[in-house]
Parts: structure tokens; sequence; C-alpha cells
């Protein structure tokens, strides 16, 4: 309802705030009166209304008026529903280059995954007014520099979607490993949202790559969302989660994705790769028939796009299945310098030492572990391993 | 829309000097497809002066009104539909100019 608002009024704020206005007056006279026949054409044809009077009562004071018809769209009309039309033409504002990275998750979960501020402010550690203000600040420059509301054109679109895959990929990651001490550990609606949009993305760009393996990823991961938490809140390992329970719907789609990329024989991107190495341990009915040689030469294939100390880590966590946890903590080892400060750093390392016997400095590792981890169920997980040592 | 393009030089590292022809190019480009408002180069900033008559008397300051490093070396003025079309312009002429570019809106 938002998008539509926003492409009809040209202005989030007002979008926003008539969407606002809209529930209230529904939740105030719908139980009185009765729900109407038709619930979210009444919403929006009441959201409408209130955005023109605020619109009317502006434009004697400025030109907002005038501004609001302003809008124009200089794209052909995508072969897709009005609806996912307009959420696609707002995620491409709310992922513009012009805005800085932060704001860019910020302005997405807010506008087409209707987080609120708080909730915002809370996944991403920082206080409800800066990220309130951030959000005001966007809108802002949405505004006053003119930032369009359409797809980008042909020329643009490569560069612009891999923006927002990215937005879309810390969405997703921020529902399925959620940060917040007093957040639920998997926020289903996030990971939901990222998988919704992700399928529009790939609607309208049916060929490329990245987008595909970005999808199978996703779906592929969500397979496994209710397998990863255990009755009493616990994170449960990939190793120990019980495989029957991983949804096998979406295994079969993510899976069929990623054969279509392997069958286009392009070179895989990050996505594409990350993929292959989910569907490696998707086709395993039992982790003791994961090809983890498979999964450690994928990770070098990464490595070689993206060097990052956490793909070296990840891939480490591979190697621990395939040659010992004693060469995989010398690999963990070196990576002290970078990712001293991150949890899943200390967690690996806890585990590997765990398996060598070296209960005491796993026990350091493991209170390392949890002092960083801002995952409930992980912190359970670890606090649970931990005590187990002997 | 229009927007103010800042051509950013750098005292310690600056862009080539050879630019001037490309630049031309450039404008004639910008003109033919309508973009074009204004541009113009501008002179050291140690021949900038800055005057404050907000007091009892005018105070003149020799010298730009701040000390950087960056400094502003030209600008543009250019008329575009969108932030779209001016950033896709700026990056051409950032290449052109082999220097950065600030893109603004007027209010």
């Amino acid at each position: 309802m938002v998008a539509s608002l926003t492409r009809r009024f040209g202005d989030l704020d007002i979008a926003e705030e008539a969407a606002g206005e809209a529930f209230a007056i529904a939740v105030e006279r719908w139980p009185a009166d009765g729900v109407p026949p038709n619930p979210g054409a009444w919403l929006t044809t009441t959201a409408n209304r209130k955005a023109i009077d605020r619109i009317r009562r502006e434009s004697k004071r400025d030109d907002k008026h005038q501004e609001a018809q302003l809008m124009y769209y200089d794209e052909p009309p995508q072969p897709l529903g009005a609806i996912d039309d307009e959420r696609l033409r707002l995620i491409f504002t709310c992922c513009h280059p012009a805005l800085a990275m932060e704001t860019r998750v910020a302005l997405t979960l807010r506008m087409i995954g209707g987080l609120t501020v708080p909730e915002i402010a809370r996944a991403f550690l920082v206080q409800e007014t800066a990220m309130g203000q951030r959000i005001t600040r966007a809108k802002a420059k949405i505004k006053a520099a003119r930032i369009p509301y359409r797809v980008p054109s042909a020329e643009d679109l490569p560069a612009r979607v891999s923006g927002v895959l990215a937005v879309l990929f810390l969405v997703f990651n921020e529902g399925y490993l959620a940060t917040g001490p007093d957040t639920n550990p998997v926020r289903h609606e996030l990971t939901a949202e990222a998988i919704r949009l992700t399928r529009l993305i790939r609607a309208l760009l049916p060929t490329n790559g990245e987008v595909v393996g970005l999808l199978a990823l996703m779906l592929l991961t969500e397979a496994r969302r209710t397998a990863r938490i255990s009755t009493t809140g616990e994170l449960v390992t990939l190793g120990e989660q019980d495989r029957g329970a991983w949804d096998a719907a979406l295994i079969v789609e993510g899976h069929q994705l990623v054969l279509e990329r392997l069958a286009a024989g392009e070179a895989p991107g990050r996505y594409q790769i990350l993929a292959a190495i989910n569907a490696v341990h998707t086709y395993a009915a039992d982790v003791r028939d994961t090809d983890w040689s498979q999964i450690v030469a994928l990770y070098d294939q990464l490595i070689r796009l993206d060097h990052s100390p956490i793909v070296v880590l990840n891939r480490a966590i591979a190697v621990a299945e395939l040659d010992g946890p004693e060469v995989a903590l010398a690999a963990v080892d070196r990576l002290e310098g970078a990712l001293a400060g991150y949890h899943a750093f200390h967690a690996t390392r806890a585990d590997l030492l765990r398996r060598l016997g070296r209960s005491q400095d796993s026990r350091a590792a493991y209170d390392k572990a949890i002092e960083l981890a801002g995952n409930t169920a992980e912190t359970a997980h670890l606090t649970r391993r931990r005590d187990q040592l002997t | 829309m229009k927007y103010l393009v800042s051509v950013i030089d750098d005292k310690v590292t600056p862009g080539s000097t050879d630019r001037l022809p490309a630049i031309s190019e450039f404008n004639e480009r910008l003109i033919a497809d309508g973009y074009w408002v204004f541009a113009g180069g501008l002179a050291d900033t140690t021949a900038a002066t800055v005057i404050d008559n907000r007091g009892e008397q005018p105070l003149f300051t020799d010298g730009p009104f701040v000390e950087s490093k960056e400094y502003l070396a030209g600008v543009w003025i250019w008329e575009a539909p969108n932030l779209d079309v001016a950033l896709r312009l700026a990056t051409e002429a950032s290449k052109v100019c082999d220097r950065k570019i600030e893109v603004r809106p007027f209010q």
C-alpha cells in the first residue's frame, strides 16, 4: 500500500503517513461499524483520501501539490502485477547508490519490509533516534536530489541490481540470525520478505545468474530454518539437525536453480557459489554423506572472488571435516588479527579446540564467543557446549 | 531540476593539467543534449577574498573561507530530469576532468 501511495503521490512521507492514518481509522471504526466487505480496498481508498487532504493542506504553504503531480514514469510497464511493479520501483529507490549502504538497508526494511523504526534500530544496534534521523534524512535526500522512483534504465540495471541483491542478502541474514538480545533468534518475516523481493527481481531479470544464485541460496538456507532451532530455543548446528525436518519443496526448488546455473556454463559469482555450497549440504541425506572435498573446492573458488577473512574462516570449517581439526585450527588461528571481534571466529576455535581435547583453551574461546554473540539461540547453544566440557 | 556540479581538486595529488580539450568536447555534448546551463573554471583559492558585513564594519579576509587539502576547482550547473541522469553525466565528467565530482541539487 505504501508503494502504491508513493507512486501516486511521489512522496515517501505522505505515503507512509496516509497508510498509517488509514490503519488507525480502521482500528478505531471496524470493531464498532464492522469490517467492510473489501478491507484492502477500503484501506487504500481511505489512505488516498488522507494523502490528498494532506497535500491540499500543505499546498497552501508551498507548491507540494504541483510537486506531487510531477511524478513521471519513463519506463514501459514490466510484465508483472501492478503491485509487484510498484514494489520494484520502491526497492530500486530505497537501494539507490547515492544512499549509504546502511541507509539503503534501513530504508528497505522500513518502506518495503514494513518494520518499525525501533525494530530496525534494534536489529542494527543503534539508538532509535539515530535510526529515525537516518531514515528521515534519506527520505529528504530522495526528494531534494530527485532520486527517481522507477526501475533503472537497461544500461544502469546490472550495476543497480547487484546493489539491491546486497541489501536483500543483508535483510535475509538479519532474519536468519537476528542480532538483538531481545529479538526472536529467527525472524521469519524478514527471511520471507527477502525471498519474496528476490523472486520479484528474478521476474524482472530472469537470466541474471547472481539473482538466481541469491534466490537459490536463500531457499536452501530457509529450508533448514525450522530444524535450526530446538524446541528449547537453542541453535542446532548443521551436523546435528534433523534432516527429515528440512523443507523438501524449498530444497527441490533451490537445487533446480543451482542446476539451471550450472547448465548456463557461465563463470559463477559469489551468490551462485554460496548456493552451490549449500546445495552440497542439502544433497546429503545424512551429515556423514556430505561431500566435504567438493565444499572445500567451492570455497577455493569463492576465495578467488572474495578473499575476506570470513570466507577463509568458513573454508577452514570445511577443512576440519576433510583434513581434521588440527589443520583447520592452524588456518583459523591465522585470522586472529582480522576477526578477533567476531563471535563466529571464537565459536569455531572453541569447537576445534574441544575436538582436539584442549578443554581449557576451548572454554576460554567459548567464553569469548558467548560474550560477543548477539543471537539468543546461538548464546544458548554455545553456553551448553561450554558447560559440557570436562 | 538543476544540479550544482563541483569539480574537486587535491592540492597534494592534483589531477592532470591536460584536460581542457576533453572538457571542451564534453561541454559541447552537454549543450547539444540540453543539460548545459553554466560552466566555469575557478582561479586558485589564494585569489579568493571573504567578506563579512554582519557586524558594524565590513571585514575583508584574504584567502578562501576554509583552508583544506581538497578545494573547489570549477563548477557546472546542469539541468537534468533526475539524479540518475545527473550521476551518469557526473561519472563521465570525473573521467573527463580527471578529478572528483560532487553533485548537489538546487532547492
